[in-house]
């Protein structure tokens, strides 16, 4: 790990678009701030966090997975080839926050495992150079250290900066980071450990504590699936899905087949357990028949499961999306409490 | 001008009425969210729920939908525009009218969140309201801003603010509308070409992620299984496509012509923050003009394209 002064916020990003990599920062669109592929002058570095989570960058809304065409002259008509598995050239992002960069690290041990590897996430995610930003004024319904996290958290970063007058403090987080960055021009050794450790320190405090999850944990699956405020919260629900497609921690995928005259793609489209759609069987039999089940799995995905599989890593990263989108106020925080309650 | 909290209590005192005297099983309404800017809808059974029950201006869905899911008598809190879509759950047979009873509230218009932050960028940590103003609060500062002038599109141009041809009781003042026309910028757009028509609308749904939150929000949209969800056929494509991301769009605003109340329930559920309710507006003008019908005022008439005369005396249809 090396710690570095970086002089100028524009000279710096210059360097990271010129570095043989594609340059993904955080720009204003239609009012709104995106990570997006851009250009260093127009990266936009007053934001609290971006609108939508960055997981699209690797998991997009629709992704085309295959394609076949019909020419019936050439020997591999009908057959399925598939797209956007090539070398691409990788990108570095900067300024992820770093609660979306552990949101990132929740899906990547869920899509690339001992068990299978998702070659459409892998080989976006895998080469990337992952640059945080840490938080200095976090927002009003930020709450990463309530679910593990922190305002200066380094998971699923390779190098995590802060802004620092014109420029930023920079220190490098693993050996990808560390080889990126060494040969950037503009950066300057430098010794942010004091510094950082007090600003950590005392932006955490501005923050909320961590919420008591014990007893979800210590209780079987069963006996939280049981529990009656369920459908008490469920009543207000819409089941309209907002929350899982902001979510930078949700992955669910549906896949479908297109086709016309020429041919016909495999596309992959975000999907959302929150539809009744998402879990109908081909008899019309519905295991999540109604609105409390649908509801009850989002929420025991982020507190129960994850948590379960990924050593105690709460599934939900604190980033407050869902609690400022959900347009009947169904607050993950307090679902939780009841969780917790039983 | 009646406040905040004499509206909230005189709610609170009407539902507490309405449960004791077992004229009903639960009132819908709204209660304070978890967070600033925010309101959730609220059931309230019992003399505590009724306590937390409150007049705001930051409510984003419109209650009536929640009307259906309930088999038993209901009360049902309710601004103008949300009076009408209850309305409409009676006239098409979601509801019935006895079950139904109609706590009417005058309303000055809710708020845009988004506007508001536009003009007050800055990190708040506490807002409140009063019956005109919101008061912002950061960590060394506070602004003031007029709620009318950062009221959702909808409430600038709403023509029944008071539901008092259909409220069972009314609370509150009765409000006046503004002096808007609702349909100026659609002259502009009906002179288009239709390329042209064709880029606005594209335009209009760029960004959408075909999470159907729209759908989910209106009251209108109570089908079982959406044309969308449909499977067997797959009336369309399930990817960000533009062309079936407009189908969606216009179908469903079809669906919804000469129904919709313009309460603006969709776009405020919208996370993307897309206008489609202009696709609903230009059919809602056509309904207007062609048959002179305002959805939501009237417990017998219905939806004009709903219904089928023999004598009808439009010949195309027989
Ligand atoms: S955003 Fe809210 S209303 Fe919509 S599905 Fe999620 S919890 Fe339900
Ligand atoms: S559950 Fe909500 S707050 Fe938690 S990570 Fe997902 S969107 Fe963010
Ligand atoms: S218009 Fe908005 S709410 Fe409707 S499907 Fe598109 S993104 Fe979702």
């Amino acid at each position: 790990m090396t710690e570095y002064i970086v002089k100028d916020k524009l000279t710096f990003l210059r360097a990271l678009a010129s570095s043989g990599y594609n340059l993904i920062a955080p720009i204003s669109m239609k009012n709104k701030i995106q990570m997006a592929p851009t250009d260093p002058d127009k990266v936009d570095l007053d934001y609290l966090n971006t609108f939508l989570s960055p997981k699209s960058l690797f998991f997009p809304q629709t992704e085309k997975m295959m394609a076949f065409h019909k020419d019936l002259t050439k020997s591999d008509a009908f057959v399925y080839k598939p797209l956007g598995l090539d070398q691409v050239k990788p990108s570095v992002i900067f300024g992820l926050r770093p609660c979306d960069a552990k949101g990132l690290s929740v899906i990547d041990k869920i899509f690339q495992n001992n068990r299978f590897t998702d070659p459409y996430w892998n080989t976006k995610y895998e080469p990337s150079v992952k640059i945080g930003l840490a938080c200095l004024n976090p927002g009003p319904n930020c709450f990463c250290t309530a679910v593990g996290g922190s305002p200066f958290g380094e998971i699923g970063l390779d190098a995590i900066t802060l802004v620092r007058g014109n420029g930023f403090g920079l220190k490098t987080l693993s050996a990808k980071g560390e080889e990126f960055l060494k040969n950037t021009s503009g950066l300057e050794i430098g010794d942010l450990t004091g510094e950082i450790a007090d600003l950590k320190k005392k932006v955490e405090a501005s923050l909320p504590l961590p919420l008591d999850l014990s007893k979800v944990q210590g209780a079987t699956i069963l006996s939280i699936f049981n529990q009656p405020h369920w459908k008490t919260t469920a009543d207000r629900c819409l089941n309209c899905g907002t929350c899982t497609f902001v979510c930078p921690t949700c992955h669910c995928f549906d896949i479908q087949d297109e086709q016309d005259e020429e041919g016909g793609v495999r596309i992959r489209n975000w999907d959302t357990c929150m539809s009744w759609l998402y879990t109908v069987h081909g008899t019309g039999h519905n295991p999540r028949p109604t609105k409390t089940e649908r509801m009850r799995q989002r929420f025991m995905h982020k507190i129960k499961y994850i948590p379960m599989k990924q050593d105690g890593t709460c599934g939900c990263i604190g980033c407050g999306r869902c609690v400022q989108l959900c347009p009947v106020n169904i607050d993950i925080r307090e679902v939780a409490k009841q969780m917790n309650q039983g | 001008m009646m406040s905040l909290e004499e509206i909230s209590q005189k709610i609170q005192a009407s539902a507490k009425r309405l449960l004791t005297e077992g004229k009903v099983e639960v009132v819908i309404g709204y209660r304070r969210g978890s967070i600033p800017m925010m309101a959730a809808p609220h059931f309230a059974r019992t003399e505590d729920d009724c306590n937390q029950l409150i007049w705001t201006s930051f409510a984003r869905t419109n209650l009536a939908g929640y009307l259906s899911k309930f088999s038993g008598k209901v009360a049902i809190v309710a601004k103008g525009c949300d009076a009408r879509s209850v309305v409409g759950q009676v006239v098409e047979n979601q509801i019935l009218r006895e079950n139904l009873y109609i706590i009417g509230v005058g309303c000055l218009g809710m708020v845009d969140t988004e506007l508001i932050q536009a003009k007050e960028p800055r990190l708040y940590r506490e807002v409140t309201e009063d019956i005109t103003t919101i008061k912002l609060f950061g960590a060394d500062w506070n602004t003031n801003i007029v709620k009318e002038e950062v009221l959702r599109r909808n409430c600038k141009t709403c023509l029944s603010r008071t539901p008092k041809e259909t409220a069972d009781e009314l609370i509150g003042d009765e409000v006046q509308p503004l002096p808007n026309d609702n349909w100026a910028d659609l002259k502009a757009l009906a002179t288009k070409s239709p390329q042209d028509k064709l880029v606005y609308f594209k335009n209009l749904i760029q960004g959408c992620l075909r999470c159907y939150a729209c759908r989910q929000a209106c009251p209108l949209c109570y089908c079982p299984v959406c044309f969308v969800d449909e499977t067997q056929p797959q009336w369309l494509g399930k990817s960000n496509d533009e062309m079936d991301t407009l189908t969606f769009h216009i179908l469903r605003a079809f669906h919804c012509s000469g129904r919709c109340t313009s309460c603006g329930s969709c776009e405020a559920a919208c996370p993307m923050d897309i206008k489609l309710r202009e696709f609903n507006r230009i059919l809602e003008e056509e309904v207007q003009k062609e048959w002179n019908y305002v959805p939501g005022l009237s417990w017998e008439q219905k939806p004009p394209l709903t219904t089928y005369r023999p004598d009808d005396e439009a010949d195309f249809i027989k």
